[in-house]
């Protein structure tokens, strides 16, 4: 399933629920993406600990968590066929480009973006 | 009612001798509200104005007064968020609420007229708008209880933040450079307090040697005295302390300025309670007395301040402070400068001298154990970056170190004096306090 | 992407008149014959204001310090970054300095120390400012 080479990240405050300020990804959205195959995981600010700390507490078990200017390190780990970073801000923007991911705003086309992962119409 | 004043208040100037009011005003009450993140643009009780009325209300308390004994208030009647913050100052243009939050005050601005009302403070003679900052705040209030144009003097610092990123929008989001942004804009200086200090910390590293990096252990130590401070940020929000590892690899933000450097915005309000010594003998609290206070302004001669400059208008500040306390280096026990940017700090200790730290010795100090517990408690209070900007930790841990109430965070070597500030090394205020008034 | 456009006032003008003309004018106070940057109402020397005129300078100078912005708050500026902020002293008063993103060198590549001369870019139809390149 080619899912299973696409990147899903997620930045965490203004994203995401757990977040501060809470974003609109709630828990079961990010469950959703897992169990549909996609690789994902958090980029964030926030230390390793405290996005660790916000994964296990909402019983989610990530497949990469990394600070947010080394989401490029993703690459070498999974070899994806393509990544999608999920952020707030010009520095999400920034680093997903760093990256070679397309940048979805939160607070821009992102239902578009959802509809087609859920769909599976990503790539 | 606003009473109108002039500047004749401030010791900002070299040479005005021991402090004329020297240990006859004390602090005999403090109070926090909750320290949000931001507000959450919805709740009318954990708007700026009620978290100002909940810290007035709780220093009341502190000191054992009631509204009827208040004759004087000093608060801030802008919020550190400023003009520049587009969506992180204003309010407007949005629906407002209810009075008394049908305007921008009680929301994201607080003023001594709103707060007299909502307090019922109807006993309050002096009441002065012109102090922009805490920093100055703690002198003005001191000087006017030491000057009998008050009692009892309630001081409020507010401090506000919104959603979106801090001090963008408004003036950051324009094509345009005008008036002082004329000089900075252009080549993308946003004029900050990061920036006027990133550049002389080069110089230091330069001169003296180390890194920028050298800076780690006094901002892992900040995070570990505010995880140890009740009503701080980090302490409410169990963010997990900060290891050398995360401040290492952290992302840069002016490179080599990193992102634990910066302290975090939040919506709060500290507020204080001034007073004569006479009269805090009969209150709740052991009194903490005033030894003196300064301010300082001192003009930019070209557009970035130097390391020079930075040392001069520091030593400058240092020796203003011993001269009007009558104390020297080392009879000061407690230090908690102002730590809003992680550069800014050693610039005080070393001109300061505290524990014998001279001009290049703040790295090495760092190294050390500067714990609480531990014979160099540099910064007992976590400072901003341990508790957020609330600008008022390094006030009131000195209180509480004086007191002894310090909880986990008290000291184990003698506090008998503190000297605190929120300010930077161009322009704010010094205070120093003893737990005696001799 | 351009760069912030300065908007000149009353005390400013004549300074951004003469970048427009790409010299480097200072206020020069003939009381104390000191040079400052920006421009000011009265001499930082000896406070005078009477005697406040402008000299043009040669506009060399050297690297003093140099960061690199990567998360600044400038709208405008944001698609360049990361990009290096250096601070120039004048060769002629070391004690004046300027701000420079150092046009021609790599961010994160400001040599500290190095010989810079001033150029002048546009940055809005008939609007320049004063920037400082590398002297080969």
């Amino acid at each position: 399933m080619e899912n299973k080479r696409i990147i899903i990240s997620y930045d965490i405050d203004g994203t995401v629920v757990p977040g501060d300020p809470p974003g609109r990804i709630s828990i079961a959205m990010i469950n959703e993406s897992k169990k549909l195959g996609y690789i994902i995981g958090s980029a964030s600010d926030r230390t390793i600990t405290d996005q660790t700390r916000i994964w296990e507490r909402n019983d989610i078990q990530m497949d990469f968590i990394v600070l947010k200017h080394n989401l490029s390190t993703i690459n070498e780990q999974f070899s994806p066929l393509a990544g999608f970073h999920i952020g707030d801000t010009n520095m999400d923007e920034y680093y997903a480009k760093d990256a070679g991911f397309e940048f979805i705003d939160i607070n821009g086309d992102f239902d578009i973006f959802w509809a087609k992962l859920l769909s599976g119409a990503l790539m | 009612m606003i009473t109108e004043i002039d500047n004749s208040w401030k010791r900002d100037s070299d040479g005005l001798g021991v402090w004329e009011h020297r240990g006859k005003v004390a602090i005999a009450g403090f109070g926090h509200s909750p320290v949000d993140r931001r507000w959450d643009e919805v709740s009318l009780d954990t708007t700026l104005g009620a978290y100002a009325i909940l810290a007035c209300q709780k220093a009341m308390d502190d000191a054992g007064l009631k509204p009827e004994d208040i004759d004087g208030i000093v608060c801030c009647p802008t919020t550190i968020a400023g003009n520049s913050g587009g969506t992180a100052s204003n309010w407007a243009p949005r629906p407002y609420f209810d009075p008394p939050f049908d305007s921008e005050q009680g929301i994201t601005r607080v003023n001594a007229d709103w707060l007299i009302q909502q307090l019922g403070l109807h006993n309050v003679k002096f009441a002065p708008a012109s102090a922009p900052t805490i920093s100055e705040m703690v002198g003005l209030a001191s000087q006017a209880v030491g000057d009998g144009l008050c009692t009892n003097c309630l001081m409020i610092y507010p401090t506000g933040n919104l959603t979106g990123r801090y001090r963008r929008g408004g003036p950051n989001a324009s094509d345009m450079a005008p008036g002082e942004s004329q000089w900075t804009f252009p080549w993308g200086n946003h004029g900050g307090n990061d920036f006027i200090n990133i550049f002389p910390h080069q110089e230091y590293c330069r001169k003296y040697g180390g890194e920028h990096d050298d800076v780690a252990p006094f901002v892992l130590n900040q995070h570990r005295n505010g995880l140890m401070t009740p009503w701080g940020f980090n302490y409410q929000n169990d963010i997990p302390q900060l290891t050398k590892d995360d401040y290492l690899t952290s992302r840069y933000i002016l490179r080599p300025l990193r992102l634990w450097d910066c302290d975090r915005p939040v919506n709060a309000a500290g507020a204080y309670l001034f007073t004569t010594s006479e009269r805090a003998q009969d209150m709740k609290q052991k009194p903490v007395y005033v030894l003196n206070h300064s301010e300082h302004n001192f003009p930019f001669k070209t557009t970035q301040p130097t390391l020079d400059e930075i040392e001069m208008w520091t030593d400058k500040t240092a020796e203003r402070m011993y001269e009007g306390s009558g104390l020297t280096a080392s009879e000061v026990d407690i230090f908690n400068p102002y730590d809003g940017y992680s550069i800014m700090s050693q610039f005080f200790l070393e001109a300061f001298q505290w524990h014998g730290v001279n001009r290049g010795d703040a790295f090495a100090f760092y190294d050390g154990d500067i714990t609480v517990e531990g014979p160099h408690p540099f910064c007992s209070s976590g400072g901003n970056l341990g508790n957020g900007r609330t600008r008022t930790a390094m006030y009131t841990d000195s209180i509480e170190q004086l007191r002894g109430t310090a909880g986990a965070r008290q000291v184990t070597v003698k506090a008998e004096t503190a000297l605190c500030a929120f300010t930077t090394p161009s322009s704010g205020g010094w205070l120093m306090l003893g737990n005696s008034p001799d | 992407m351009p760069k912030l456009i300065p908007q000149a006032d009353d005390l400013s003008r004549p300074f951004w008149n003469g970048v427009n003309q790409k010299k480097l004018i200072l206020q020069h106070c003939t009381d104390c014959d000191k040079l400052q940057y920006p421009v000011k109402t009265n001499c930082y020397h000896c406070s005078s204001s009477d005697n406040l005129n402008w000299k043009e300078v040669s506009g060399r100078g050297y690297i003093r310090s140099a960061i690199v912005i990567e998360d600044g708050r400038l709208d405008r500026r944001m698609p360049d970054q990361p990009y290096n902020l250096a601070v120039i002293s004048l060769d002629e008063d070391p004690t004046i300095n300027f701000y420079s993103n150092l046009p021609g060198v790599e961010a994160y590549k400001a040599p500290i120390g190095s010989s810079v001369e001033v150029i002048f870019e546009e940055v809005a139809p008939g609007q320049l400012i004063h920037e400082w390149t590398l002297v080969h």
